[in-house]
This record gives structure tokens, sequence and C-alpha cells, in this order.
């Protein structure tokens, strides 16, 4: 669709113009030379002074054809440990449902915003996997020593 | 009395010999099609193209009266040409297409300008969409149609002039969050798509590995060394492709009982240890096999009482009877996989498959409360199918054509100027609804927020040398000097999302044109203005011999429009109850595709015809 298109080159605009301190998003690159205007990988720094920092955690976001009508599908690598994060990676957050509060006039900026919010203050109420959200209700040392595991492998290099 | 001397007092001489002399298109031979195809033969018009892509089946028959029962399996628009000819009283030239509409290559753009006038009677979304866009680029004028149900409508399309097809928004399918289907289902449809995407997918189907299916446990490991965490985590996957692997190393018996077992049971308690999830909700129960066991022996050695269960289609089964069902499926989807067939998909008309989702989708829906439903239900909301009514077509095909001749009132052949035109047509909507049986409403102009036809559009022509030799970088400069961007700011999208330049890409620029994958005739080119000031331009390659001086069509980009979100989401607002009319025929079945409804949201005046 037309719209679509339309839509994500003017969101690569505004993020070249103007992004939040810390993050990348750049659409990839096919094998043919062009860039894939509907499939982006982004990293998503985590907030100092919280369990998260000093890293920078990789996502990938997929647009579908009827973007903006839909929400794009984002995900961290599979296995990501936290209570909102599916084990395929997928990740469970509001302004990415259809269904709850995705609105086409999201941007990718409040995308990835949203997204570092939820790393440090996730949502017991809608559980995506066993592991981390176990630890997070039940056993919080657990919890933080596996958060900073997590933090170390992503790392900001240097 | 001459054949014609009732058309000619009905159209008028003028009309009716413009009629005569006018080559038309007619896209889809199907349900409506065929009535729309005698309609214009009985009108006269000069010459008649028709496109479709299909051959006939056995469940046309009933409505597609153009096609007899030795016609099955011939081509749709070869076989209407030849079936219109014992009552083509005017010599009406026919000339059929067998093929897809949106090929570009068997239909490049210079095929399409041939026409004057283009009937759609099409049965989705995707091709109507091309049909209308290719109106667009050529200013074609498009008579739309289509019908659910009792309910049908036509919209003649005035490119430019009036609202095209996508200026008003069409509601896409709803698709659920994983969430829902996974952990939290609350209505019928959650249960059927869980059983069609989710388990019969992973048990039967071919698995994309790339998508998060059964190969995620291969990633996670990669991910994390924690045995204890890598084995919570693959727990679910590991357990289904066990299941998988039980099709092909055991015989029926075991292979259900484990199903049931896992997805009824183990999978249900799983689901209850969190308890949040069910704070606000009502508790799933699980299914305990042990219970039936006895009933379902007996059942399965009771051919009377098997055949009296699968007979009825109509009728909610109970858990026992789902069970029935789910055990007979189930072994016979396991007998096809150890033969010859490698995976198998869910298809409504394959029976096994559909017992199989019906059943699985029922007991998880006794599961969690839910309502059950019948077979016959479930086709249709797994199949996405609604029924196709030969009355209903026939008469949105009788308005299609006669609204049609509106448009020979007048003299077209040396303008596009139809804003008198658009003014004295409309559209039409019929129904079932007392009162509403037909409605028209009078066209209005674009939608300034229409994501399609508030863009311009047009051709970008070169001839094969040129693509050969010219660079990326003369296109660029040569859409720059003729449109006059500031700053020389473009971006150049290819195809659907495939971005080849913009200020900040420049590493093709130096490419030749036809080096670029996909520069191809037929393929689309947006132009955005990466300042923001002037309208996007989409433009079709038309790769030709030869052409005129010009490269790009000689208009001036207006500013551009604020097209919102609002415009393109079908979810906006509730739907006008009193007009919210549909679109679509059908096409495989006697049941139909159901594409997206149109919702209506502007007001209508009600006119008694």
């Amino acid at each position: 669709m037309s719209l679509c298109k339309t839509r994500l080159q003017e969101e690569r605009k505004q993020w070249r113009k103007d992004h939040p301190f810390g993050f990348y998003a750049k659409p990839t690159k096919a094998t043919d030379g062009s860039l894939d205007l509907t499939q982006w990988t982004a990293g998503i720094p985590g907030k100092q002074g919280t369990l998260w920092q000093e890293a920078v955690y990789p996502i990938t976001i997929i647009f579908p054809e009827d973007y903006p009508s839909k929400p794009p599908k984002v995900r961290f690598p599979a296995g990501f440990y936290h209570p909102n994060v599916y084990p395929s990676g997928t990740i469970c957050l509001s302004i990415l449902n259809e269904e709850q509060d995705w609105r086409p006039a999201i941007t990718l900026k409040q995308i990835v915003l949203g997204i570092q919010e939820l790393l440090d203050t996730p949502n017991p109420d809608s559980p995506a996997q066993e592991p981390a959200w176990k630890a997070f209700s039940k056993d919080k040392q657990m919890y933080e020593k596996k958060v900073k595991e997590q933090a170390k492998k992503y790392a900001i290099a240097g | 009395m001459a054949k014609d001397t009732y058309l000619k007092k009905i159209l008028g001489n003028d009309r009716y010999s413009r009629v005569r002399q006018t080559k038309i298109l007619m896209v889809g031979a199907g349900g409506i099609g065929c009535e729309l195809l005698k309609d214009l033969v009985l009108t006269g018009y000069g010459e008649i193209h028709i496109v479709d892509l299909d051959t006939i089946t056995l469940s046309n028959l009933n409505r597609q009266f153009l096609f007899r029962h030795h016609d099955i399996d011939k081509s749709k628009s070869l076989t209407v040409a030849k079936a219109v000819d014992s009552f083509n009283y005017f010599d009406t030239k026919l000339v059929p297409h067998h093929g897809n509409i949106m090929d570009a290559k068997q239909f490049p753009i210079t095929w399409w300008s041939q026409f004057s006038y283009i009937f759609n009677a099409l049965d989705n979304l995707e091709a109507r969409r091309y049909v209308n866009r290719m109106c667009l680029y050529l200013k074609t004028p498009l008579m739309e149609s289509g019908t659910t149900g009792f309910d049908g409508q036509i919209q003649p399309i005035y490119p430019y002039y009036s609202e095209c097809f996508d200026c008003q928004s069409k509601v896409t399918p709803k698709t659920f969050p994983v969430c829902t289907i996974r952990s939290t289902p609350s209505q019928p449809v959650h249960c059927i798509t869980w059983a069609k995407e989710f388990l019969f997918h992973q048990l039967f189907d071919e698995v994309d590995s790339s998508a998060g299916g059964l190969n995620d446990a291969a990633k996670i490991k990669s991910e994390t060394d924690d045995k204890d965490e890598i084995e919570n985590m693959t727990k679910e996957f590991n357990e289904l492709v066990d299941l998988r692997k039980l099709i092909f190393n055991s015989d029926a018996r075991t292979f259900f009982t484990e199903l049931v077992n896992k997805i009824f049971k183990v999978d249900v308690e799983r689901l209850l240890l969190i308890e949040t999830l069910w704070k606000s909700r009502q508790k799933p129960v699980p299914l305990i096999i042990t219970q039936y066991e006895q009933d379902l022996i007996r059942i399965l050695d009771d051919q009377t009482e098997l055949q009296k269960i699968f007979g009825d289609e109509t009728k909610v089964w109970s858990t026992l009877e789902n069970l029935v069902i789910l055990f007979k499926a189930s072994e016979s989807l396991q007998r096809r996989l150890q033969g010859e067939e490698s995976f198998l998909s869910f298809d409504k008309d394959d029976e096994d498959t559909l017992n199989f989702v019906t059943a699985s989708a029922n007991l998880r829906s006794i599961i969690f409360n839910i309502e059950v439903k019948s077979k016959f239900d479930i086709k249709q909301i797994a199949g996405n199918i609604i029924p196709a009514i030969a009355t209903t077509n026939a008469i949105i095909s009788g308005f299609s054509s006669l609204s049609g001749t509106n448009y020979f009132k007048y003299d077209f052949e040396e303008t596009q100027d139809f804003s008198r035109i658009y003014q004295e047509s409309s559209s039409i909507f019929i129904s079932i609804k007392p009162n509403k049986y037909i409605t028209s409403a009078s066209l209005v102009g674009p939608n300034e927020r229409c994501p399609t036809s508030s863009i311009a559009r047009g051709l970008l022509k070169l001839t094969p040398v040129e693509v050969k030799e010219l660079s990326l970088k003369w296109l660029v400069d040569k859409l720059i000097e003729q449109y006059d961007y500031a700053d020389e700011a473009v971006a150049l999208i290819l195809g659907k999302s495939r971005l080849i330049y913009d200020v900040d890409f420049d590493d093709n620029l130096e490419k030749r044109l036809g080096d670029l994958s996909g520069f191809t005739d037929g393929e689309l080119l947006m132009v955005q203005d990466d300042d923001g000031e002037l309208e996007s331009i989409e433009l079709y390659i038309s790769i030709v011999e030869d052409h005129e001086s010009d490269y790009l069509p000689q208009i001036k980009l207006g500013p551009k429009k604020a097209i919102t979100e609002e415009s393109s989401n079908g979810s906006s607002g509730a739907p006008d109850v009193a007009t919210d009319t549909i679109v679509i025929d059908e096409e495989d079945e006697d049941l139909v595709e159901v594409t997206e409804p149109v919702v209506k949201k502007r007001k209508i005046e009600v006119e008694v015809l």
C-alpha cells in the first residue's frame, strides 16, 4: 500500500532529524542493494540508574503491509529475559497491540521509548514467559542477577 | 421490429451510437461477471474484453448461469465469451483473456489504455485496488460493484473527480493478539484461530523455522546456557515436536491420547499456574480424557452412531462427540502423513482438516467456558466465508450496466473532464433491511485524506535502451528538474517498500536503471518530497519501444496533503448502520470468501427507485 511506504519513509526522515540519545534505528539492507523499509533493526539503551543500564538491547521491527492501520511486530532476540517478552522474543506491550492501545499516529520514536520504559517497569499482569515472570514476582534477587547478566551480554562496547 | 428499437428509445440515439462504438473491459467472469456480461452484450457495446484467471468448478454452477456441467475445469473468460454468442444480437466483438489482471506482463499499461470504460466484477480487495489504481493512472472511468449475501453496491468512479475505491476505508480482517489466542481466549473465534493457525499448523503443516516456529528451541539455546531456563522456555514447543514425532512412530490411539492429554490437560494446568491471568477471568477447566474413554471406545466401534455424529454438521456437538470427531480426524491425518503427503495445510474443503479444527476448537471452547459452535458455523469462520446469492448478483449487475450507460450521455472522446458527469451519477446500495432495499447516494469528490487518490500519478516512459544506459542519478536529476523539489531532497521507493535513494542513502546513484533489481515494466516508483512540501507522485514504469520526448508526466505537483491515519484506520468510529454496505462476490464455493466490507461513514439520501 502506498500509505505504508510513504509513512515509513516519513518515519525514516523524522528519525534522521531527531531521535532520542543512545538509540539507533535503521531499515535493513537487502541483497539487491536497496533498503527494505518494512524491516528495521534498532537498539534500545537501558536507562541509567536501572538494572538495565550500560547496555543496548537489539530489536527487530517488522512493519506489516497495512501499517499504520496495524502495528509493527517488535522483537528482542529469542530467549530475551524479561517478564513481558515471549520466548520467541516478541514483546507484549499495549501500544504494540492492535486490540489495545495501538494508534496509527504512534511514531517509531514513541515505540522505542515505550520499550525502554518497559525494560525496568515490567507489567506483572501480562506475563509472557515463565522464568523471568516467576523470578520477578517471587525471587527478586534471582531476577536482578539474571537481568544484570543479560546487561553484560549486551554491554556497550568499550 | 429491429432488436435495438427499445435500446434506442431507452438510451437515446446519440448515446446508443456511442455505446455501439465503444471498447470496454470487464474484469472478473464469476458471480457478478456472468450476469453483467449478459447485460453488457444486450446493451450493444462495440467490443468487450473479459479477463479472469479462474477455471469453472461445480460449485459455481448454481448461480454462474453461463456455465454448464461440461464446462467444469475450463477457463471462465473463454467460456463466457462463447456462452453469450447465442444472444449476441448486436455483433459485439468479444475478446476473452485468461490471466491475472494484476499481471503487468500480460496486461501492460499500453493494453489498459485502449478502453474507454471499465467494469469491475471482482471478488477480492487486492485486484479491486489494482484496477482502481490503473484507472487513476489513465483517468479511465470505472464501475465498481460487489455483493455479500443480500447486500450489494455499485460505485461509479471518475478518477480524481469522484471518490476512488480507496477513498472510503475498508475494514480489514481482524487479527488477534498472541496473548489472547495462546492463553486467554474469550470468543469462539479465538479458539478457532488457535486450532487452525497454531495447533493444526504446528502439528501437520510445513513449519517455517524463521517465524518463531518449532525451531525456536534451537534459537533459544543459542541465546542462553542456563539449563533450567532452556527447559522452561522450550517445554511447550518441545512437547509439540514430540507430538509431531508421534504421528510417525505410534498408532492412532497413542497419538490421540497424548494429544488430548497435552493440549487439553497439561497445557491448561500450566496456564492455571499463572494466577494473575485468572484474577478477573473465569478459570479454564482441564479436560480429563479418562472420563470419556469408555464411551469413546464404544462409539468408535459403532458405525451407525459414528454416521449419526458425522452426518449432522449443523448440530452443536457435545464434549464426547467432539472427542470422537477429533479421534477420527487425527487418525486420518496421521495416516495421510505416514503415506504420500509430507505436510498438510488447513483447507476448509478438506474434511479431515476441517474436522480436526472444529473438534479441537470446540474442546478448547468447552475448557474455557466459551460457546461451542457447529461444524457448519466453524467452516464459515475458519474459511472466512459467507453465502453468495444469485439474485443479489443479478440485481447489482443490472445496476452496474444501467448506471454505466450514464457515462455515454456525453462525448468524452477529446477530454477527460468529468466535472459534470460525476455530479449526475450515484452509488447504489441494496440490502434486505425493510425500507433499505434500494438506496442511492450522490458521488462526492475524492477524499483529501485518501492514501490512493491524494497522491499524483502518471507514467514514467523509457525505452529499453534508456533503461540500460541511464543511471539512477540521471533519473533523480530529471525528477528534480521536472517537479522543482526544494533542496533537491527526494526519496525513491521502488515496488512495495524498497528504498533505492534518499539524501541519506546514495549507494545506488551510479547504477544503471536496468541494474536496479525490480526496475521493470509495470513496477511502481514512488517519489516523495523529503522536505514535505510537495505531494508525492507514484510513477508507473512503462518500458516502450519509443515514446515522445517526455519521460515524466507533465503535471504540476500540488502541496502535500495531510494524509492522516484516520483515513486508513478502519477501526475508527462505529460504522453507520444504515449504510454499512459491502462489496464482494466470491469464487470457488457455493460459499464465498469474505473480503473486507466497505464501511460508508457518510450519510446518504434515501430515494425510492
